[in-house]
């Protein structure tokens, strides 16, 4: 057998192989294709009952809460993956690229979960109305929140030595981050001293700066400077540490 | 490039845990493996076969020492390292929610190979495993032994320069063992390197060219298993049920190993000697080839499955 000199990697190699396995995995679970749309569902119903009015905002703040959400898968499949079934060794002690292991298994689970977020963009649309600039804006601000969910869902896993562990801390942050903020309700309903806090999460942010859009609310231009350059510098941050961590953590000490 | 697949020298790996005393799961292995070889790290649970595995295949630092595979250094470049290689994980599973044949197939195009080259060994990778009949059937409704021949099939079908496989079949029955030996020979002629780790003896005999034994992070032995079992000083071995009483008479005739019977290894021209003496004694004796059950007890001083 001739060994060839390894040529030069690339740091993506293997990407769209390894997106196409998370997609053919995730597809054969159609169940919780379903099921992740039970929380903004009640939600929503929550909403059209207390003010049919914000059930607009709740809409919107549903699209930006699934992406928010499938950080929480990346982070389960992750660790899944790596505990349970030791399947990142078997890939990761190989030529696919670290990276290309996290991004891809992050977009194998966006291109499934995003069949039912679709749903939500429709409802959107038809209730809300918005112009075309703004449905480019809330895609633009849904790409960010799902590359930051996944970002930290990815880096969050590989603490775990136990998936137990995770179900409890997996769910209590995303909620935390996804419900409790304004996402699903208006902005100018929360506390005023606490507004700058949810400015710099992600999912709150992008909210608020739709909202904004759709004229839901107001932001003063020094909170939706916060929300925006916090938005932009935390996603990349975080994607560029979780790029990082891949690597690194690749092989343990 | 190096004809050794791989080299490693004085190779340390320390364990440090916060509150726990540090534990020296390699204390200095160095081992040499030839392209082309079949070799098995033999030993007990927690011997240390696994994390030289793991240090080998990149997904582990070692302390100190250093390793090198196709001449390309584990530790600095493991990158470089990677594409050469591929591993069955210990206690490593398919994706569940996959079908064996989604499950090799999309790992050979994860690797960087062509679809038609994946899916002709996809196929051939099922055959050579017995796995057609359940090649559809997602992985979770399969058994334990099935999911562990589609990741023996996963691996085998990359036909990767060097094999690392820990303990490849567990959990297999028989049938499936002696598969997967027979491929592993053939994978062997065509060029790859394998290095295995696995408990059962008869697997460590039948499949590789030579085993290295390994206890408390340490080499106590390496060779072909006829060296190692010519070692025991003797190519036969005669258990005498109910001969103690006689044990020092026996243990003239060769090496005695303690165990539940009298075990004595001989010389086969001092066979009929010690018979004469276990037919007067009126002890029943059991004459048999000595295995590498015997020659693990004398170098390790305790059985494989003891812990």
């Amino acid at each position: 057998m001739k060994i060839e000199p390894v040529p030069v990697l690339s740091p993506f190699r293997g990407f769209s192989a390894f997106l196409w396995t998370e997609v053919l995995v995730q597809a054969h679970e159609n169940l919780a294709m379903a099921t992740s749309m039970v929380v903004q569902g009640v939600l929503l119903v929550f909403v059209w009952i207390l003010d049919p009015a914000l059930i607009g905002v709740a809409l919107v703040g549903a699209i930006l809460f699934s992406m928010f959400a499938m950080g929480q898968r990346v982070l389960n499949e992750a660790a899944y993956v790596r505990i349970d079934h030791k399947a990142n060794d078997l890939y990761l002690a190989g030529p696919l690229s670290p990276e290309a292991y996290f991004l891809g298994m992050s977009a194998g689970i966006l291109v499934v979960y995003i069949a039912p977020v679709v749903i939500l963009w429709v409802l959107a649309i038809e209730v809300v109305h918005f112009s075309v600039a703004v449905g480019l804006l809330l895609l633009a601000l849904s790409a960010c929140v799902w590359l930051f969910a996944a970002s930290v869902g990815y880096v969050f896993s590989t603490f775990f030595r136990d998936n137990r562990a995770i179900w409890a801390y997996s769910s209590l942050f995303f909620n935390v981050f996804g419900v409790l903020p304004p996402v699903f309700y208006p902005f100018g309903k929360f506390p005023e001293a606490l507004r700058p806090v949810v400015l710099l999460m992600p999912p709150s942010a992008a909210a608020a700066i739709v909202q904004q859009a759709i004229g839901a609310t107001t932001l003063t231009s020094g909170q939706l400077l916060l929300a925006s350059a916090g938005l932009a510098v935390e996603t990349v941050a975080i994607f560029v540490f979780a790029i990082y961590w891949a690597r690194r953590t690749v092989r343990e000490n | 490039m190096t004809e050794e697949a791989l080299r490693a020298e004085q190779l340390r790996k320390v364990y440090t845990t916060r509150g726990a005393p540090p534990v020296e799961a390699l204390a200095g292995v160095s081992m040499v493996v030839h392209r082309g070889e079949r070799v098995a790290l033999l030993g007990r649970n927690g011997a240390g076969k696994t994390t030289f595995l793991r240090i080998a295949s990149t997904l582990l630092r070692p302390t100190s020492g250093t390793i090198e595979v196709f001449g390309q250094d584990v530790s600095r470049t493991p990158e470089r390292v990677r594409p050469y290689i591929a591993v069955v994980p210990q206690e490593g599973k398919p994706f569940f929610h996959l079908t064996p044949r989604e499950q090799v197939y999309t790992y050979l195009r994860a690797r960087g190979i062509s679809r038609e080259t994946a899916k002709a060994r996809t196929e051939d990778a099922l055959e050579r495993m017995g796995l057609n009949d359940f090649a559809d059937r997602l992985a979770i409704t399969l058994s334990g032994g099935q999911r562990q021949r589609t990741m023996v099939a996963t691996v085998m079908a990359t036909e990767a320069p060097l094999l690392f496989l820990d303990e490849p079949t567990i959990g297999m029955d028989p049938f499936a063992r002696r598969a997967v030996w027979d491929s592993f020979r053939t994978l062997s002629t065509r060029g790859s390197t394998i290095l295995l780790t696995t408990h059962y003896l008869d697997e460590a005999e039948a499949l590789s060219h030579r085993l290295y034994i390994v206890e408390h992070g340490r080499v106590l032995q390496s060779g072909t298993s006829d060296d190692l079992k010519r070692s025991v000083g003797g190519t036969l071995k005669v258990s005498l049920p109910g001969g103690a009483a006689l044990e020092e008479s026996f243990r003239s005739f060769g090496s005695v190993i303690e165990g539940e019977h009298l075990t004595v290894i001989v010389a086969p021209e001092r066979l009929g000697e010690l018979m004469d003496l276990a037919v007067r004694s009126k002890i029943t004796a059991t004459v048999g080839p000595v295995t590498l059950e015997e020659a693990f007890l004398r170098v390790v001083g305790r059985s494989i499955d003891e812990d």
